[in-house]
């Protein structure tokens, strides 16, 4: 992966197939500590210990339908995470949920940059209409808090039955992203 | 800003719209978000058929995101979905391919057979 927003729609996609019908996602960036926060939360069908172990193992899958079995997802975002000084921990609870902390050394030379958060963000909101996105980006800079929220249940109770896809929804979801991530100062992390 | 007031304008547009030519989905585009996908590129062939969708003002299409299904020499793949047609799956997919699509089979009704990796159920 090239960036760590790549990694971040892997996760969410990883809620998804768990069935979470919401998903949090809580970016913070805080400059004087030097860290950059992933935390992805949702209410998934969540792991056993077992499988929770396994999962961070490169030669696990849950598809057992594949040829293949590998699963790089998971080991991919813990090994960028720890190579730049960073920490990754999953913490889950079968029929409860999972959630998902990643923590990145900001200044590391090793970090890999946010990427284009907005179309991760966008392409999993639209891709996914019922399940529920609740994000929240925080940047903390010199005493000062920046912070953005977006709940796709409100838009969704606001616009009734009309889909995500609507050609001007589109848009408006867009336009939203896009001021979040400005005002929070992440579109070049 | 963006307000919930831009989004009840939104709804009425729409609403009046539907009133007019129904509110069917013709065709739906899936498109595969598993991790090889993404690592060779599936986000922006997303962004890119949301991209059209807006631009075009296609307001009978749906495009949702899927896991992997073992095509992954074929990342990023794409299904397209039309009610009564055998489905079919493009394959090595950019944002020009995708554009293409738009254009060629969801507007005007013509599969792209050059990227097309398999047909049917």
């Amino acid at each position: 992966m090239q960036d760590i927003s790549l990694h971040l729609l892997d996760i969410i996609e990883n809620s998804v197939r768990a069935g979470a019908k919401c998903i949090r996602v809580r970016i913070i960036n805080d400059v004087q500590e030097n860290i950059l926060r992933f935390i992805i939360e949702d209410d998934g069908c969540g792991m056993d210990s077992e499988t929770l172990l396994m999962a961070q193992d490169p030669f696990y899958t849950s598809k057992g339908e594949r040829t293949k079995q590998v699963g790089l997802g998971i080991p991919l975002f813990k090994q960028n995470a720890e190579l730049c000084n960073g920490s990754f921990t999953i913490t889950s609870e079968p029929c409860l949920g999972t959630v998902l902390k990643a923590d990145f050394e900001a200044d590391n030379i090793d970090r890999l940059p946010l990427g284009n958060l907005k179309d991760t963000l966008l392409g999993s909101i639209i891709g996914h209409q019922d399940v529920d996105f609740y994000v929240n980006l925080i940047s903390r800079d010199k005493g000062k808090e920046h912070s953005f929220h977006f709940d796709t249940e409100v838009i969704k109770e606001e616009l009734g039955g009309i889909p995500l896809t609507y050609p001007d929804v589109i848009e408006y979801i867009e336009q939203s992203l896009i001021e979040g991530i400005q005002n929070t100062n992440m579109e070049d992390v | 800003m963006k307000t919930l007031a831009d989004l009840k304008k939104i709804r009425e547009k729409a609403q009046e719209e539907m009133k007019l030519r129904g509110s069917n989905i013709r065709i739906k585009i899936v498109v595969g978000m598993g991790t090889s996908g993404i690592a060779m590129g599936a986000r922006e062939v997303m962004k890119t058929f949301l991209e059209e969708i807006s631009q075009r003002n296609l307001t009978d299409v749906l495009v949702t995101q899927t896991g992997e299904k073992g095509l992954s020499s074929m990342e990023p793949v794409v299904d397209v979905i039309e009610e009564g047609k055998d489905k079919v799956t493009y394959g090595i997919m950019t944002p020009e391919k995708a554009r293409k699509v738009v254009v060629e089979h969801i507007v005007n009704g013509r599969i792209v057979t050059d990227y097309v990796v398999s047909t049917g159920s």
